[in-house]
Formats: structure tokens, C-alpha cells, sequence
């Protein structure tokens, strides 16, 4: 993975995800942040906290974004969330607008 | 993210910080040194309004914050960008209005992003405009609405200006007409009350001046040069700096303004008019009048009507098949009475 593609995913717990950018931009939050046009310093170098954001959650998040990616280009399977996530998940999808 | 160990935000606490984003947006588009936004600060605005979004009632702030939201661009325009238009004239003023209209839209990208969650379930339940639309209008109300007139007539000077021969900066025109339909928020109706209309008046009144004195001043064919020169300028004008919908309208005006009001009097010059081109053979003067008059609706009749009186006798054979030609083929009129070119020449 080339550096210029990717951007890193910080977690409340300090934890970095390094992602492809594409997968990222399924979060149109995330999307709207790397597409402000020209003003973001830190657009440059890749990289976003989530301090509200815990750690298992975000990793979750990632996966989703690749088996996201996978499912439109026509792979249909299945998405295994652990029940005990499932309101945390929903409520980061929200803020994520995923 | 657990919504049972987030502390509630207070309206006037998260404003406050909500305030120092704004401020610090302001200074960027004003061009005071600032850092740039970095992404912390981004998620950091955007998770505020989040939180003060999804807090139980009675600390769910979306109206308030949507009210905000307006308030702040009505704020920074009327303390910072009215100030600055209202010292400026002329070109000046068109120059100042273009920047303030980027740094406008720059600054609703930016808020409308801000505030996002706002957009995404508040405005749809109460059916309020989208963010985007606020922030525009906010400029429309408060700017346009204000400066539309002096920009009008601002613009339609420069024209004028160039159409008597000077250079003027045909970029800042187009950024200034880019405005007018872009404030129109996808329909041109702004453009053209706004504009359009001044616009095509003036154009006729300048027209209208120019003939009455080329028609005394000029041979016919000399003041056709003119009129095909000035409509060939006006084309340009439209493909620089006009929108493309002025184009049929601009190009009739001036049509009218010199030809049709004339035609009568252009053809009948003793000298000059159709009959001496006839019996002079002036081929190249014939065809540029009948290119001219035939993007006029029935401008071609009173050429007919000429062409019927001439004798054959008095032109050479060449011109005459060639007059007959056309006016067979593009004018019904002059088929009534056809002199048949074969048995006369």
C-alpha cells in the first residue's frame, strides 16, 4: 500500500489503523475531512483521532469499510457483527455516516 | 462510545466552542495568519454538534444550533463584508463582490460540514432547507439583494466601454455574471430580471445612437461593414463573458437596432443603395446584404421589393442569375411575376 493512499485511523486508546483511503471514504465523515478542499494540514499527512471512537469498535469499523468495498463490486457475503457491539457499531455508523 | 458516560453539553458551553472554530474560519478567509484547520479540529467541531444533536431532550440543541448556523454567516456579513462593499465603487466593487462571493461559498462548505449532522435527520423531519441553501441565501438576502443594482450597472458601463474600443478585464466581468446565475440557485431568472434585461436595453439604446448617425454618415455598403462587424463583436462578447442564453437575444436587439429600423432607408440610398450595387455588379456588398438581412424575420422583403423593380437590362447577366438565383430559392415573395432569366438575358 503506497503511502498517498492510505490514511491512519486513531482510536480513543491512542490504537492506529492504517486504512486505503477508498476504504475510508465509505464514512462520508471521514470522506467530507479528506476532500475539504485545500485547507487540511493534517489532509496531507493522513491521519484522524477519534476520541469517542474505542479501539474494538474501530477495528470493527475497518473491516466493515473492506467488506463494504467488497459487496459493491458484487462479492455477497455475510457481515458477522458480535451482538454485544451492535449498539456501539450502530451509534459510530452514525457519527461516521457509514 | 457510550452515551451513558458522555457529560451533557451545555448550549452556551458548546457554542463557545463552536465560536472559536467559526473565528478562527474567519480569519483564514479574511487572510490574517492562521493556522490552517487540522483534522483534530475538524472532528472536534463536528463531534460537538454531534453530541449537542444526540443528547436526550431537553438538551437536544438542533433548532437552536440550526438558528446558530444562520445567525453566524448574518453576523459575519453584516459586521465584516457589507462594511467593505458599501466603501467601494465601480470596478472596485466588482472586484471586492467576486472575493467576497468565493470566500462566501468557502465558508459554507466549510460550516455546512461542521454542522452536518444537522442535514442529516433535523432538517429532513421539520422539511428546512438544507444547510447549503441556507448559507446561500443568507448572501442573497443580505448582499445581492443590497448591491445588485450598482453591480448591474457597473457591468453594463464596462461593456459599453469596450464597445466604444477600450480594453477592459473581461475575467473580472465573467466571475461578476457568474454570480448573477449562480445566486439564482438553478434557474436563470436572476440573471435575467436582474441583468438580462438592463442589459438588452442599453444594448439597443447604444445601437439605436449609432445608426442614427452611420445612416446620414455612411454609404450602404460601408455601414454594413459596420453592422456585420458589430454583430460578429457581440458574439464575442457573449462567448467571453455573457451567458450563452444571451446570445439569440443580444444578437436580435442589434439586428433591430440597425437593420430593420433602417432597411428601407439603407437600401434606397441613391448612391449607394441596392440599385447601384445591382448596376455596379457589387457582388461581395450584395451578398453581406443579403447574409444581413436574412436573419431578420421577413428582412428579406423589402430586398425582394427592390430586386422586382430592377430592370434586367441594367445589370450584367452574371449578377442578375445570381440575384434571381437566391431570391428564387429563399424569397416566395419575388415569384410572383418571375422575369425568366433565360428569355431576358
Amino acid at each position: 500500500m503506497r503511502k498517498e493512499d492510505t490514511v491512519k485511523l486513531i482510536s480513543s486508546e491512542g490504537f492506529e489503523f492504517v486504512v486505503d483511503k477508498k476504504a475510508a471514504m465509505v464514512s462520508q465523515t471521514i470522506r467530507n475531512m479528506l476532500t475539504s478542499p485545500g485547507s487540511f494540514a493534517e489532509a496531507q499527512l493522513g491521519e484522524v483521532t477519534f476520541p469517542e471512537i474505542s479501539t474494538t469498535i474501530l477495528e470493527k469499523i475497518c473491516q466493515y469499510f473492506y467488506w463494504s468495498l467488497q459487496y459493491s463490486s458484487g462479492k455477497e457475503t455475510e457481515f458477522p457483527i458480535e451482538p454485544e457491539l451492535t449498539l456501539e457499531l450502530m451509534m459510530a455508523a452514525n457519527y461516521l455516516h457509514t | 462510545m457510550t452515551m451513558n458516560d458522555r457529560k451533557t453539553i451545555d448550549l452556551e458551553q458548546g457554542w463557545e466552542f463552536m465560536e472559536k472554530g467559526i473565528t478562527k474560519l474567519k480569519n483564514i478567509l479574511e487572510g490574517r495568519p492562521e493556522p490552517q484547520f487540522s483534522s483534530e479540529d475538524y472532528m472536534m467541531l463536528y463531534t460537538t454538534i454531534y453530541n449537542m444533536c444526540t443528547q436526550k431532550p431537553p438538551h437536544d440543541y438542533s433548532q437552536q444550533l440550526y438558528d446558530k448556523y444562520k445567525e453566524a454567516f448574518e453576523e459575519y456579513i453584516t459586521s465584516s463584508v457589507l462594511p467593505s462593499l458599501r466603501e467601494k465603487h465601480d470596478e472596485f466593487m466588482l472586484r471586492e463582490l467576486v472575493k467576497r462571493w468565493g470566500n462566501h461559498k468557502v465558508m459554507v462548505r466549510w460550516l455546512s460540514r461542521f454542522f452536518y449532522y444537522l442535514d442529516r435527520y433535523f432538517i429532513a423531519r421539520r422539511s428546512l432547507p438544507p444547510l447549503n441553501e441556507v448559507g446561500l441565501m443568507c448572501f442573497r438576502e443580505l448582499v445581492y439583494q443590497e448591491l445588485k443594482i450598482n453591480a448591474r450597472d457597473a457591468v453594463i458601463s464596462l461593456i459599453d466601454n469596450e464597445r466604444e474600443g477600450e480594453q477592459i478585464d473581461r475575467a473580472l466581468l465573467k466571475n461578476v455574471l457568474d454570480i448573477f446565475v449562480e445566486i439564482g440557485m438553478g434557474l436563470m431568472e436572476d440573471y435575467e430580471n436582474d441583468f438580462e434585461e438592463a442589459m438588452l436595453k442599453d444594448t439597443a439604446a447604444y445601437y439605436s445612437r449609432k445608426a442614427s448617425s452611420w445612416i446620414l454618415e455612411d454609404s450602404c455598403p460601408d455601414y454594413m461593414l459596420k453592422a456585420e462587424e458589430c454583430l460578429k463583436r457581440e458574439k464575442d462578447r457573449v462567448s467571453h463573458y455573457l451567458h450563452s442564453s444571451s446570445e439569440p437575444k443580444l444578437l436580435e436587439k442589434v439586428q433591430h437596432e440597425l437593420l430593420s429600423v433602417y432597411a428601407n432607408q439603407l437600401l434606397e440610398k441613391e448612391h449607394s443603395g441596392c440599385h447601384a450595387l445591382l448596376r455596379d455588379d457589387k457582388v461581395e456588398d450584395l451578398s453581406r446584404m443579403f447574409r444581413l438581412f436574412s436573419k431578420i424575420p421577413k428582412g428579406l422583403d423589402p430586398v425582394a421589393g427592390m430586386f422586382k423593380q430592377v430592370h434586367p437590362k441594367e445589370t450584367t447577366p452574371i449578377a442578375a442569375s445570381l440575384i434571381l438565383g437566391v431570391s428564387w430559392r429563399y424569397i416566395p415573395s419575388a415569384k410572383t411575376k418571375p422575369p425568366s432569366p433565360a428569355s431576358e438575358l
